[in-house]
């Protein structure tokens, strides 16, 4: 019978395998020049578990100071997630500029009121105040990556096949965090063990979405920045389809005239 | 565990079920920029509403009944209840292309006003909803006039958008200032 801790231990392994393995596809690939801020959250996520490793066998320090020192290396992977976060959305949707504009203004609502809605949950008690600001966080990066997906859904912006995994292994980490945190770590509280598995299991699960969408990505995903099209043409096109709409417009108000007198 | 913190956890698992959703292979979209003019140039079939209305009147029919023609009152009813339920599934279909000719323009137009656009997702939201329950009262054989007023107000709301948008574009053009917008390639993909 596998003990929880061993199992633990083999998942702690695999991750860091797994990372190693996506690190290396990144550089074959060169994708660490069109996403820097993956490719640094990556390299915080590999340094984190080195450091830990090494500061979890030592045994000269001391655990409480291990523990806090954990935790800060968290707090920086998080906010790297978080800049992996609007660097996907960046790449996205700013070569529209139109809808870029309301897209930031709206995601930024949305983070800020997720945000504010988990903290106001800590009741002013600093303890769970960081905690729950991590939790927080984690669930905006979340809706805001669903978010992201449905505008682009509605306005039919290309996402490749990449950008898609990405913010699958986002979200997914980031709403089964909270879901652990809030239920495991409330109910459960003395079977920690099983938290950070499950934990790292999701987070595998991320790691292996994205190692199969480099390894398949080409080239040609690549959705190029479109060219401006000319003036005229533009002023074409617009009246057009403003000529167009006049026409539907008017006859739609007649339709509406007609069903008044007919009450 | 306490109501918010539930909200919470059920909000994430909301979260995964919307993304889900949004991954979905996107139905098929109006393809080069040309095909918004020929969708444009389409027959409306809002332009039949006052006959749809007309058939749909009690008093329509109910000389039949007068002349000892129950029966068939009743089965030319059903017949043209049909009739407009199959005329609803058109409107709702004009409703969505002139939706997609509006993300078109969005897509194409270097500033969009966010109150317009939240306003034009709240108007899709609630024609999908009026649609559906305007098909269950037809099914039903209940009254219906009201629902289809609403319906084509609907539609004239969406127009008067579009021809606000369209303004502003042709006046961008017309200043003479060549916007980063996306080209009739990256239209290909909408």
């Amino acid at each position: 019978m596998v003990e929880p801790l061993q199992l633990q231990a083999a998942a702690w392994a695999l991750t860091t395998t797994l990372e190693l393995a996506l690190f290396v596809q990144l550089v074959r690939r060169k994708l660490g020049r069109i996403y820097p801020c993956f490719f640094g959250y990556l390299l915080a996520v590999i340094l984190q578990s080195i450091a830990v490793a090494v500061l979890y066998r030592s045994t000269n320090f001391d655990k409480l100071a291990v523990w806090k020192i954990a935790w800060a290396t968290q707090g920086l992977v998080v906010f790297m997630r978080s800049l992996v976060v609007l660097e996907l959305i960046r790449n996205i949707l700013s070569r529209y500029i139109g809808i870029w504009g309301l897209a930031q203004r709206l995601f930024l609502s949305v983070a800020a009121a997720v945000i504010a809605y988990d903290l106001a949950l800590s009741k002013g008690e600093w303890q769970w105040l960081i905690m729950n600001g991590m939790r927080g966080l984690e669930l905006a990066m979340a809706a805001v990556i669903v978010a992201m997906m449905v505008f682009a859904r509605y306005y039919r912006v290309p996402v490749n096949q990449f950008e898609r995994a990405l913010a699958i292994g986002l979200c997914l980490y980031s709403s089964f965090y909270v879901i652990n945190y809030s239920l495991l770590e409330r109910i459960f509280l003395l079977h920690d063990v099983l938290w950070n598995f499950l934990e790292i299991l999701t987070f595998i699960a991320s790691l292996l979405v994205w190692i199969s969408a480099v390894g398949r990505y080409r080239e040609s995903e690549e959705v190029a920045i479109p060219p401006a099209i000319s003036a005229a043409l533009y002023g074409k096109v617009s009246s057009e389809v403003n000529s167009r709409l006049l026409l539907l417009n008017r006859q739609l108000i007649q339709l509406l005239h007609l069903k008044d007198r007919g009450q | 565990m306490s109501l918010p913190l539930i909200l919470l956890v059920l909000f994430a698992i909301l979260l995964v079920g919307l993304l889900a959703w949004a991954l979905r292979p996107p139905t098929p979209a109006i393809e080069p920029p040309l095909d918004v003019f020929e969708a444009l140039s389409q027959s409306r079939h809002c332009s039949r509403i006052s006959q749809i209305l007309q058939t749909l009147q009690p008093e329509d029919t109910e000389y039949l009944r007068e002349a000892g023609q129950a029966a068939l009152m009743q089965t030319l009813r059903k017949q043209r209840r049909q009739i407009a339920l199959n005329y609803l599934d058109r409107l709702q279909e004009e409703f969505e292309t002139l939706l997609e000719i509006s993300r078109v323009l969005a897509l194409l137009s270097p500033e969009v006003v966010g109150i317009e656009e939240i306003e034009r997702w709240k108007l899709s939201l609630a024609f999908a909803a009026n649609c559906a329950f305007l098909r269950w009262k037809l099914r039903l054989g209940l009254q219906t006039f009201s629902g289809f007023t609403l319906l084509s107000s609907m539609a004239t709301n969406i127009a008067r958008q579009l021809d606000a948008a369209t303004t502003r574009i042709a006046e961008t053009a017309a200043r003479g200032s060549e916007p980063s917008v996306p080209g009739p390639g990256n239209l290909g993909r909408l």
